[in-house]
C-alpha cells in the first residue's frame, strides 16, 4: 500500500470518534484517561494495522519511507487520543531513529524484529537532575574488558517497563565534553531478571494513559557490542537523530488541534445564546477562524520542515528547533484560544464536549516534552550571526521539491543529517528571492517579512559571543523568535506559490490569513484579518466540518461509521 | 587586540584562540589554560560550533562541527589547525 492508502486504512481501521457506538470512541477515550490507562481497544487496532512497521525504514523490513506520510498517519492517532500518539507511537520512534542513525546491523536487526511484531522500544535519556542537559547525564556504562557495567538511573521514560529493548544515554568516559557519552542498546532478554527495577509511575496532568516511569541499575553486565556506533558518540548521534522526532512529532500533534477546533465548532453550532447561535457571534467567529488560520500555518511550516528532513538534511539542525519551538506555540495558543470560545464547557469532564479538557490537558507536553521550548532557542540562537553573515542576504533559492507538494522527496538518508547547518539557510534566502522576483503579487507579500530578514541580518551579524550562550540576554531571545516567525511565513508563502492547482492551497485566502496573523508585532494584539479572508475561511471550515474532512494543509477525509465491519 | 595569526603556528593559533575562548566564556584571556578541556569554562557543545564557524571564518578553512569535541583543549586544537593549514597549502 502507499503512504496515501495507508493513512486513508488506518482512518477506516479507527473509525469515528464522536460515534457514540464506535468501540474507539471519545467517551471510551474519556473513560481510559479517567483511569489512568492507556487505552487499550486503541492499541490493539494500532496493533492489527502494524504502527510499528511505520517506524521502521523500509531497508530494515518496514514501511517508513516517507517522514510527510508518517507524520499524516500519526496525526490520525493523535487527532483521537494523544496518550496512544506518545505512549504507542512516538516513544518508540525516538528510539528508533538512533537505532537507524548508528546502529550496525545486527542491532538495527533486533530493533527492527521488535517493532515489527507490535512490541516497544524505549528511549532513555532523561535524568530529572540534568533535564535537557544531555552531556551532563551521569547513568554509567563504565567500559570493563568486553563488558560495561550500567549503574545509575533514568527517570520520566515512556514505556520503560513494558518495553522489550531501551537505548539508553550513558556515561562511557570521565572526561567532561562531548565525547564521554555512549548510546546503549540495552536488550531485556539479554540481562537476568533481576537486574533491572524500575520507580513508580510518574503521575501527570495530562497523558494520564502513558507509563511514564524510571529505570534504576547497580551494577549489570552487558557486552560491549551494546554500544550503538562509536564509544563516545551519543550526543552527536543524538543531536542528529532527533532532527527527525522534534521535527515530526510537533508535526503531528496538530491532530490534537484539529479535534479541538472540531469539538468547538460542533459546540457553538449547537449552542444559542442571546438569540442566535453561538457561531454567528462575530468575536467568536474571528477566534474560530483563527484557529484555523493557526492551524494551516503550523503544518505548512512543519510540512515543509519534515521535507526537508529528505531535501536538506544539511540545514535541518536549525529548521528541527525552530519548527519545534514555533508549531508548539501556534499549537498551544489555539488550543488555549478555542478553550476561551468553550467557556465553562472546557472544564468539564463528562459529556458531549468531555474530550475537550482532555486535549487541554495532553497539549501541554507539545511545548516541553522531548525538548523544552527555551533549549530550541538557545540551539538556534547560536546558528544565526553565520546564517546572517553567510546566508540570508544571498538570496539563493530553495530546490522546488521542498515545497510541491506533488512532487517525489529524495530517500531519507540518516548519514545526511549535520550536527550544524554551516550558515546555510535556503529557506530563509528564498525569502529574498520571492520578494525580489517578477511576479508582483508575490514581491507584494514576500515584501513586508523579506524587510523583517533583512533588519534581522543587520541585527545578527555582529552578535558577541556573549549574547548567543545560553545566558544570553532576552533580547537574544526576541532575534530567535522573529526568526522563527520569518522562517514560518516563508513556509507558508512557498507552499502557496508552489501548489498553485490546488483549489485550497492555490488561493491566496489562507495565506494572507496566515501572513497577517504571523506579522503581529511582539506583545501587540493579534490583527484582524480582513472580512473578504474570513469570510471565505470560515466558508472553507464550516463546509470540511460538514463533509468530514481535516482542517489541515492535507485536506483528507476522516472516518465516517465505525470499526464493526472491521471484526464481522 | 587580536593576536596575529599571520603566520600560523601553534602559538600564534593558541593565543587567538584563547581570545576566542575567553571571549566566549566572558572572562579574562590570563585565565584561560591552554591545556584545560574547553568544557571545563563552561563553553558548552552547541557553543562550540560557534567557536568553529569563527575559526572557518578567520582561517579560510572548512571543519567537521565536532572539531572542538575532538581536539577539546587550546594546546590539542592548535596543533590540529596547524596541521590542516599546512595541508591546505
Amino acid at each position: 500500500m502507499t503512504g496515501a492508502a495507508r493513512v486513508a486504512d488506518l482512518e477506516r481501521r479507527l473509525g469515528d470518534p464522536f460515534d457514540p457506538a464506535n468501540p474507539l470512541s471519545f467517551a471510551e477515550i474519556l473513560a481510559a484517561d479517567e483511569r489512568g490507562e492507556m487505552f487499550a481497544a486503541g492499541e490493539r487496532a494500532l496493533d492489527e494495522f502494524g504502527l510499528g512497521a511505520e517506524f521502521v525504514p523500509s531497508a530494515d523490513g518496514g514501511r517508513l519511507t516517507r517522514l510527510d506520510h508518517l507524520v499524516e498517519l500519526m496525526r490520525s492517532v493523535y487527532r483521537r487520543d494523544p496518550c496512544l500518539g506518545l505512549g504507542y507511537g512516538a516513544s518508540s520512534l525516538i528510539a528508533g531513529v538512533n537505532v537507524w542513525t548508528a546502529g550496525g546491523s545486527a542491532q538495527r536487526g533486533r530493533v527492527a524484529d521488535l517493532l515489527l511484531s507490535g512490541r516497544k522500544v524505549a528511549c532513555a535519556f532523561h535524568e530529572l537532575a540534568h533535564g535537557n542537559d544531555m552531556a551532563g547525564a551521569d547513568f554509567a556504562a563504565t567500559p570493563d574488558g568486553d563488558h560495561l557495567v550500567l549503574r545509575g538511573r533514568k527517570e520520566v521514560i515512556t514505556n520503560v517497563q513494558r518495553a522489550d529493548a531501551v537505548v539508553v544515554f550513558a556515561r562511557t568516559g570521565d572526561r567532561p565534553g562531548s565525547r564521554s557519552h555512549s548510546l546503549v542498546l540495552l536488550d531485556k532478554a539479554e540481562l537476568p531478571g533481576d537486574a533491572l527495577s524500575y520507580l513508580p509511575r510518574f503521575r501527570t496532568v495530562g497523558m494520564r494513559g502513558v507509563q511514564l516511569g524510571g529505570l534504576v541499575v547497580d551494577g549489570a553486565r552487558i557486552g560491549r557490542d551494546a554500544v550503538l556506533g562509536a564509544e563516545g558518540g551519543a550526543l552527536e548521534t543524538a543531536m542528529r537523530a532527533l532532527q527527525i522526532t522534534r521535527t515530526t512529532l510537533v508535526a503531528m500533534s496538530t491532530g490534537l488541534l484539529d479535534t479541538g477546533l472540531r469539538v468547538t465548532l460542533r459546540h457553538t453550532a449547537n449552542r444559542t445564546l442571546y438569540g442566535r447561535r453561538a457561531v454567528d457571534i462575530p468575536h467568536l467567529r474571528s477566534v474560530l477562524t483563527g484557529a484555523f488560520a493557526d492551524l494551516l500555518t503550523a503544518e505548512a511550516f512543519a510540512t515543509v520542515a519534515t521535507r526537508a528532513l529528505h531535501v536538506l538534511p544539511g540545514q535541518t539542525s536549525v529548521y528541527a528547533p525552530a519548527v519545534k519551538y514555533g508549531v508548539a506555540k501556534l499549537v498551544l495558543d489555539a488550543v488555549h484560544q478555542l478553550s476561551v470560545v468553550m467557556g465553562a464547557r472546557f472544564y468539564l469532564r463528562d459529556g458531549a464536549h468531555g474530550i475537550f479538557q482532555k486535549l487541554v490537558r495532553d497539549v501541554k507536553p507539545v511545548g516541553f516534552g522531548h525538548i523544552g521550548r527555551p533549549v530550541c532557542q538557545s540551539t538556534i540562537l547560536p546558528q544565526l550571526p553565520a546564517l546572517a553573515r553567510r546566508a540570508w542576504l544571498s538570496g539563493d533559492g530553495a530546490p522546488a521539491v521542498l515545497f510541491d507538494l506533488g512532487a517525489d522527496l529524495p530517500p531519507l538518508s540518516f548519514d545526511a543529517l549535520a550536527l550544524s547547518a554551516g550558515g546555510r539557510d535556503p529557506l530563509a534566502s528564498s525569502l529574498l528571492a520571492a520578494a525580489e522576483g517578477a511576479d508582483p503579487q508575490v514581491r507584494a507579500l514576500a515584501g513586508p517579512f523579506a524587510a523583517r530578514l533583512r533588519d534581522l541580518a543587520a541585527r545578527c551579524a555582529g552578535l558577541a559571543p556573549r549574547d548567543l550562550a545560553m545566558t544570553a540576554p532576552n533580547r537574544s531571545y526576541d532575534l530567535v523568535e522573529a526568526y522563527v516567525t520569518v522562517l514560518t511565513a516563508t513556509a507558508c508563502l512557498q507552499l502557496w506559490r508552489h501548489n498553485r492547482t490546488d483549489a485550497f492551497l492555490g488561493d491566496p485566502a489562507w495565506l494572507s490569513a496566515a501572513l497577517t496573523r504571523l506579522s503581529r508585532q511582539p506583545g501587540g494584539p493579534v490583527p484582524l484579518l480582513p472580512e473578504p479572508v474570513e469570510a471565505r475561511l470560515f466558508d472553507e471550515l464550516s463546509q470540511r466540518l460538514a463533509d468530514n474532512r481535516g482542517f489541515g494543509i492535507a485536506n483528507r477525509p476522516f472516518a465516517t461509521g465505525t470499526t464493526k465491519e472491521k471484526s464481522a | 587586540m587580536t593576536a596575529d595569526i599571520s603566520t600560523p603556528t601553534v602559538e600564534s593559533i593558541g593565543a587567538w584562540l584563547t581570545e576566542r575562548v575567553a571571549e566566549y566564556v566572558d572572562a579574562p584571556k590570563e585565565s584561560i589554560a591552554s591545556d584545560v578541556p574547553f568544557g571545563e569554562y563552561g563553553l558548552d557543545s552547541v557553543a562550540a560550533f560557534t567557536v568553529c564557524t569563527d575559526i572557518e571564518d578567520h582561517l579560510g578553512l572548512v571543519l567537521e562541527p565536532t572539531v572542538l569535541w575532538d581536539h577539546p583543549t587550546i594546546d590539542a586544537l592548535s596543533a590540529f589547525l596547524v596541521g590542516e593549514l599546512n595541508t591546505a597549502r
